[in-house]
């Protein structure tokens, strides 16, 4: 019987405030077998990858009002492979992002132009942060070819996606 | 892979789409079937197959493999199956459209042609309905929510279809006679209201409110639309099927569902208007402007239905109601939306790799819009002067139109084709270093 550790992300995403570091830190208190209970106003899909490099299977359950539980299994056959640390592993709390963009009112699809472009400027492992008015669909496998990491969800109002981007290290 | 990566076989099915469409045209032009021949004689059956499945369903295939996936942000069930899906549905449309000809004694007589056409067609549309609805299943929700009814009743009317071409060939027993007799009003609903319109409508509200900066429609709002339009086509099919079970007549539950499809259509319309009203961005691209004369059309049917059964004269008129369907509403919807969807997928194809990292063109710096709108507007007043034609009974002035019309789509093609090669994007800025010229009848990503 796996044990969970429970994470409200709903209380700081409601705040306008960015739930990742809460999450990478309640990962590192886990013990291991331990699995971890996310609750999100939004279906956390980016972090599935994200948890499934560490090790951790996932199955969600859709709650009331749009809202999801997300429970993160431990694979016990991958955690025992060792940790595969290092400066990208998505444990270490994300930085503040060094760019904050506006691209709620920029005609599609200017937005991903000026993300791509922003994100090509990035140092190792700095991120970006930028509101859209959509989830930015195309956006995601050009990130994925150049090796970003992305965080993104809709803000409790539904009308503003915020999106961070991480250059790889 | 998250997201909206391009589907592969997209510009194939609109390759084969448009030919299919440039056959039907040249049918039209040469005078086979309505109005030259009956509404049910063989010679109309091919052109109507012709254009509904070779260029309607085949495009519309096409477009929600590319956009189910980004409608609901996940990837596609199986990319695999697009091709070969093409293949059966290419392959059984040739059989049945034989299978017709040699109905109408233009071919030897082979009655297995039809059911192997509908056989063909079934596996073909099944690969489609399966892949997509796995795919939209897994997040229902507003525009692709439209897009599973669609795929019901494309189900229905495949089915439908199916009784009609083993009945045709006599294997279909008594049951199967009764319903080629009744039933077609039930098939050709089915395809072109539940499954051609309906996903259209829902494909649509994503592609309207995403290209004008516009909210999308609230969720209650389109539910009650679609509620509405799926409430249409489940009245006539299960109230047809029942009227033709107890020999009914079939005119109370057409009745019925033409009154639910008039309020589709008008909330439907105030959907539009409130996505028009909200919209951020107020310069209309053409492809927009073009939408708007498919949205007058539809209205246009609309108001021709409501004039033609309170005159009595629907049962004379009824093609001429079907053509401005078919091709002022959907063929133009549908053309519209091509001249856009080549353009920013070519644009994404080209120099999504290397955005940011070069300079590159704009999506609209790919077309040619003064060049594109002669070519649309020739379209559009040449498929409403057929309707007149039609309704004025002028086989020879239908055809002039036909081929105004072929002038038209041929002038449309031309400029697709000249996108998808970037023809009309500076030298300078063309091909940037690292990015790949595309293929014009596939993606190579």
């Amino acid at each position: 019987m796996t044990a969970y550790l429970d994470v409200d992300a709903r209380p700081i995403l409601r705040s306008g405030g960015e739930p990742f570091s809460v999450i990478m830190a309640a990962l590192e208190r886990l013990e291991k077998g331990q699995g971890l209970r996310l609750y999100a106003p939004f279906k956390p899909v980016p972090l599935f990858a994200v948890m499934a490099d560490r090790g951790f299977a996932h199955s969600e359950r859709a709650l009331d009002g749009g809202e999801w539980e997300v429970l993160f299994t431990p694979v016990e056959a991958k955690a025992e492979t060792g940790s595969p640390s290092g400066e990208n592993a998505p444990f270490a709390p994300w930085p503040q992002p060094i760019m904050e963009l506006d691209n709620r009112d920029l005609d599609p699809p200017e937005p991903m132009v000026r993300i791509l472009a922003a994100a090509e400027k990035l140092g190792p492992g700095e991120t970006l942060s930028s509101l859209l008015s959509r989830e930015p669909v195309f956006l995601f496998p050009q990130l994925e070819r150049r090796g970003f990491r992305w965080l993104g969800g809709f803000r409790p109002d539904g009308a503003t996606y915020e999106l961070t981007v991480r250059a790889p290290s | 892979m998250i997201g909206g990566s391009i589907s592969r076989w997209t510009m194939t099915y609109f390759a084969a789409a448009v030919t299919w469409l440039l056959a039907a045209l040249a049918l039209m032009v040469v005078g086979i079937g309505h109005p030259a021949a009956d509404l049910a004689a063989p010679d109309t059956l091919v052109l109507v197959h012709v254009v509904c499945i070779g260029w309607l369903s085949i495009a519309m295939c096409g477009a929600l493999f590319q956009f189910v996936p980004v409608l609901i942000a996940r990837p596609l069930f199986s990319e695999r199956w697009a091709l070969p899906a093409l293949a059966l549905l290419t392959a059984g449309l040739i059989s049945l459209l034989a299978g017709f000809m040699a109905l109408g004694g233009r071919l030897p007589s082979a009655p297995w042609l039809l059911p192997l056409g509908a056989v063909l067609l079934v596996t073909g549309f099944g690969l489609v309905v399966v892949d997509l609805g796995l795919t939209a299943w897994q997040r229902p929700t507003g525009p692709a929510r439209f897009v599973l009814v669609g795929l019901a009743s494309l189900c229905t009317t495949v089915a439908f279809g199916t009784v009609f071409a083993f009945a045709l060939a006599g294997w279909a027993g008594r049951i199967g006679e009764v319903v080629l007799a009744r039933g077609i009003p039930l098939h050709a609903i089915a395809g072109l209201g539940g499954w051609l319109t309906l996903t259209a409508m829902g494909v649509s509200y994503r592609l309207l409110s995403m290209f004008m900066l516009a909210p999308d429609v609230d969720d209650r709002q389109s539910r009650l639309t679609l509620a509405v339009g799926a409430l249409a086509i489940a009245a006539t099919v299960a109230g047809g099927a029942a009227a033709i079970g107890f020999q009914a007549g079939l005119n109370t539950v057409l009745a019925i569902a033409a009154l639910l499809g008039l309020v589709c259509a008008i909330l439907y319309g105030r959907d539009l208007a409130g996505i028009f009203r909200t919209r951020k961005r107020r310069h209309l691209e053409l492809n927009m402007r073009m939408a708007l004369l498919s949205f007058a059309s539809l209205a246009g049917t609309g108001l021709l239905g409501i004039a033609l059964v309170s005159t009595r004269t629907l049962p004379t008129h009824v093609g001429a109601l079907a053509f401005l369907a078919v091709f002022g509403w959907l063929s133009g919807l549908v053309l519209a939306k091509l001249y856009k969807i080549v353009a920013f997928l070519t644009w994404l194809e080209t120099y999504g790799p290397v955005m940011g990292r070069a300079p590159t063109p704009r999506v609209q710096d790919l077309v040619a819009e003064r060049r594109a709108t002669k070519w649309f507007s020739i379209y559009y007043a040449s498929v409403w002067m057929g309707t007149f034609a039609l309704l004025a009974g002028e086989p020879n002035v239908f055809r002039m139109a036909a081929a105004a019309m072929a002038v038209g789509v041929v002038g449309i093609v031309h400029e697709i084709i000249r996108i998808r090669r970037l023809e009309d994007v500076t030298s300078s800025l063309r091909l940037p270093a690292g990015a790949v010229a595309p293929h014009l009848l596939f993606a190579k990503t």
